[in-house]
């Protein structure tokens, strides 16, 4: 066999596992999702088998999923960009101090070992009228009635940044911890200032992982339906909870399967945009 | 970090300290009131008591549920990474035509909402006629954790320059011997990190496990879940507390023994 | 494909003479040519089904339900039939529907499941099987009403044993709400302006439309003016601080002051009143009655799982589980003794006749269902 023979072939090898895995466990199945997403509810009992554009006539040209999928889209990246602001100095904390990087990793991930409806729901005894927070502001005598401060959308996002902060620090963390800081030393001894080599050095080359963090974000936010479901009022609510809703509650199988797949082409089409900024930033390291 | 940067660094720190402390809010109040004497956590707290670790010590279906979730996290971890750093290294290190679209297609198993994923798996697999088991759970996980490994080790794996494997190769090391002095120990921190989120995510999921689990299964998160009926209980607070006093206790104890080993042997 | 036990055998028998092409002479001649078949069989039936049936699944609400279950039902179980029981939680019956609807037949056996409306809707999924009462005793002391909406559904046979029942009624803060001021305004607190941000609500979308009708004045079994059950809707949504979604946020919303008033289901007001605070709780007329059943899921090993329920429905299990979770058993109180505390729960009727209890009809229900949860879904959103 040819060396280009065998070079060509070892990606494959290596790749087939996890293709095969996703491809057996996701995209099989997800087809099952496609063919329902023609088939029609009845009122009551099996579903109706047959090819109807009922269901995507629905999702597609209903305002209400329109607005609820737009708004979601906001949740999500308002999320993403807080989470983006708030972990990414802290992330470079980390990569840079000369304290045990893998304990503060592992500290960043300890509210997880807390369970996710335990955590979401303990931003009650925080923020409730009896929760800390109000309790502390009285003792100090900053207010005298409690304020009420849950169950609203900035709950909602709140708790949206708690869950998904540690992912967008660890993915900064590791593409940081990759750099060789020589090489800001070296901007440094050509007379770049610190915040200058920190522009143009040390900023671009941890853009993939910025990235990577900020996909995992959005594309999680943007798919949660728990959070709101605890912490938001009784409007808010987000696109997977319109999906949950149609299959868990309304067992509407059909309606539910093009809802998600709508939410599906949506995030693809993100994740696609991702993948060509990727390979544009790979394109600059080669450049540079 | 010194001379001008010394007051960027400050602010630098004092921000992640601010992060940190935000993290640990909702474990702090956990903590607290896992010693809190009433049911519910309203503050001022109104007394201290070890009733619900005594109660939690005393609830065998939680301690079954979390050793399951313990094993199967470990378990999920291990395949998951082993997938997704083998599939990495193909998409940064060849040229595969179409990587685009092979990375889109390993990352969707997070862009499906949960619910589906696991309707479809089950219709699939109903479709085939197999039943539930450990296994299955074990598979779902992995399928879900997969892209989290993906993405962060592929973002290291970016940042790693071509140029020292190539030396290494130069030098007459085969590309498997490569593979594990250079580029493993260079992806390590990515690897840990994939690991460690892989881990995480499948102790904490809810969704999917509530879907799959075979009968007489059960993990934390579902055990909690249908608790909520009838209200749950502190224990739960204090089964939080016990996993960060392990958590955070081992690795300090760990360090603890070594450097006092390091102590005793050295001159 | 599953080997055929004697009890599958036997079900298709019965089901083909039920259905009338069998004849019920030939009927018996078959029954006997498979007791011959499996050859002397009786004396050793037990034995038999435990070879047939190794386990049975049971799926619940877990916690201290699931504990008692265990404790006085499961383990004499299984030792004396030599039948595992495996059982399985579940966070709601949606969810598990969903579970079951995606499953094999056999794959889920007993569940316990929302009694009137579950049981339609499994019925509409061809889901329910028929239950031989005469292997369970126990069914005897359970209270004849809560019987006949399942018989209503089939009436040929019933698919499940009720098991308890509470209501849906009105939870208030007594230090912010008066008795006095709760029987007065009814179910319409819910949408007092006074209480804006203080009123909660379960985001269940039956309750919701119930509780909509007992606003406008309407009979919920039979409402005529949809348009202003949804007005009411909106009214309590736009008021409501808070829908919960579980006894576990219920509780926690009133004990901690975050509502002032809300609906919520009996066992739970109860649990909070023994915890010790000062919530009161009101049946408003026709506050919503509901019951829960051990419904047994088509497919299941059908002898197996009566044993079973046998066991579940003895007065010691009902109560241990009933003192559990606070909802009051499905055994008559005239023919049981039920104890002390089982007397003193919400919801609770010492007669023995549920005259005080207003039911969902569940052929009017599930037939809005499809309509109205969808609605339901948009008018939350500000629709």
């Amino acid at each position: 066999m040819s060396v280009e023979a065998r070079e060509a072939r070892q990606p494959w090898i290596l790749l087939s596992p996890a293709l095969t895995a996703v491809g057996l466990l996701l995209f099989v199945p997800l087809m099952f999702i496609v063919v329902y997403s023609f088939w029609l509810r009845s009122a009551a009992g099996a579903d109706q088998v047959g090819f109807f554009l009922d269901n995507w006539q629905e999702a597609l040209s209903d305002a209400f999923y329109r607005d609820i999928l737009l708004n979601t889209l906001k949740i999500a990246g308002i999320t993403t960009i807080v989470c983006a602001l708030m972990g990414y100095p802290s992330a470079y904390f980390i990569a840079r101090s000369k304290g045990n990087k893998p304990v503060l990793l592992l500290l960043l991930m300890l509210p997880f070992w807390i369970s996710y409806i335990i955590r979401t729901m303990s931003w009650i005894n925080i923020l409730g009228v009896s929760g800390a927070l109000n309790s502390l502001l009285m003792t100090i005598g900053i207010i005298n009635e409690p304020i009420q401060m849950l169950y609203n959308e900035t709950t909602v996002i709140l708790g949206l940044v708690h869950f998904l902060l540690p992912f967008m620090i660890l993915n900064v963390f590791v593409s940081l911890d990759g750099i060789d800081t020589n090489l800001e030393s070296a901007a440094n001894s050509l007379g770049a200032t610190k915040w200058q080599s920190f522009l143009q050095v040390t900023l671009p080359l941890s853009l993939p992982g910025l990235a990577a963090g900020g996909l995992l974000c959005f594309v999680l936010g943007a798919g949660t339906y728990i959070t709101p479901m605890v912490l938001g009022g009784p409007r808010d609510a987000m696109f997977a909870n319109l999906v949950y809703e149609a299959i868990i509650t309304q067992l509407n199988w059909p309606l539910g399967s093009a809802l998600s797949l709508m939410l599906l082409v949506v995030l693809g089409a993100l994740v696609m945009l991702y993948n060509r900024y990727l390979g544009m930033a790979q394109l600059m390291k080669g450049l540079g | 970090m010194e001379g001008t940067g010394k007051l960027g660094w400050s602010l630098i720190r004092l921000w992640a300290l601010l992060v940190y402390g935000f993290m640990f809010l909702p474990v702090a109040v956990v903590v607290l009131l896992s010693f809190n004497a009433s049911q519910f956590g309203s503050f001022p707290m109104t007394g201290f008591s070890f009733r619900w670790f005594v109660e939690l010590a005393n609830n065998d279906a939680i301690l079954r549920a979390f050793r399951t979730s313990v094993t199967l996290g470990l378990m999920t971890a291990v395949i998951s990474t082993t997938l997704g750093v083998l599939a990495s290294l193909a998409l940064v290190r060849y040229k595969v035509p179409g990587t685009n679209m092979i990375s889109t297609f390993l990352i969707a198993p997070i862009l499906v909402p949960e619910v589906v994923l696991a309707v479809a798996l089950l219709l699939f697999l109903n479709f085939l006629g197999i039943n539930k088991s450990f296994t299955l759970l074990l598979f779902g996980h992995v399928i879900f954790t997969l892209p989290f490994v993906i993405l962060v080790v592929q973002a290291r794996l970016v940042a790693i320059k071509r140029d020292v494997e190539e030396a290494a190769m130069s030098l007459g090391a085969s590309p498997v011997q490569t593979f594990f002095q250079i580029t493993l120990p260079l992806m390590l921190p990515a690897v840990l990190a994939g690991g460690l989120f892989a881990f995480t995510i499948s102790f904490d999921d809810i969704t999917g496990t509530l879907f799959w689990k075979p009968g007489g299964v059960e993990t934390v998160p579902t055990q909690i879940f249908a608790m909520l009926r009838n209200s749950i209980s502190p224990e739960i607070n204090a089964l939080g507390t016990v996993m960060i006093l392990l958590t955070v206790g081992l690795p300090l104890l760990g360090a603890a023994i070594a450097r006092q080993l390091a102590q005793k042997s050295g001159p | 494909m599953k080997k055929m036990d004697n009890t599958t055998r036997y079900e298709r028998l019965r089901e083909r003479y039920r259905n009338g092409d069998l004849d019920r002479r030939s009927f018996l001649g078959l029954i006997g040519a498979a007791g011959l078949a499996y050859g002397v069989q009786t004396p050793f039936a037990k034995y038999a089904m435990a070879q047939d049936v190794q386990q049975v699944r049971f799926d619940g609400w877990g916690g201290v339900v699931s504990e008692a279950f265990r404790e006085h039902a499961f383990d004499p179980y299984t030792a004396e039939t030599g039948i595992e029981v495996v059982d399985g939680t579940f966070s709601g019956g949606d969810e598990y529907l969903a579970q079951v609807r995606a499953s094999q037949p056999g794959e889920f056996n007993i569940a316990h499941l929302s009694g009137v409306f579950d049981y339609a809707r499994y019925h509409n999924f061809d889901l329910t099987t028929a239950l031989n009462l005469d292997n369970i005793p126990n069914v005897e002391l359970v209270i004849a009403r809560l019987m006949e909406p399942y018989r209503a559904i089939t009436p040929d046979a019933l698919s499940a044993v009720p098991y308890d029942y509470g209501t849906t009624g009105l939870a208030y803060n007594r230090k912010y709400i008066s008795d006095e001021e709760m029987r007065e305004k009814g179910a319409s607190i819910l949408i007092d302006e006074a209480y804006k941000d203080k009123i909660g609500g379960w985001s269940d979308w039956r309750t919701r439309i119930w509780y909509g009708a007992l606003q406008t004045g309407q009979d919920p079994n039979n409402i005529e003016d949809m348009e202003e059950v949804w007005d009411a809707i909106r009214q309590h949504r736009d008021l409501a601080l808070k829908y919960w979604g579980s006894g576990a946020e219920l509780m926690s919303l009133l004990a901690e002051e975050e509502i002032y008033v809300t609906e919520g289901w009996s066992g739970r007001i109860a649990a909070l009143q023994e915890e010790g605070h000062d919530i009161g709780y009101y049946d408003p007329p026709n506050s919503f009655g509901w019951q829960e059943c051990l419904f047994v899921i088509k497919g299941s090993p059908v002898e197996a799982c009566e044993e079973l329920l046998n066991f579940m429905l003895a007065p010691e299990t009902s109560i241990a589980v009933a003192e559990g979770q606070n909802y009051p058993p499905a055994l008559d109180g005239t023919k049981v003794d039920l104890g002390d505390k089982i007397p003193t729960l919400p919801a609770y009727d010492p007669s023995g006749t549920l005259e005080s209890l207003t039911f969902a009809d569940p052929e009017y229900w599930n037939g809005n269902e499809a309509e109205w949860s969808k609605t339901f879904g948009r008018v939350q959103r500000g629709y």
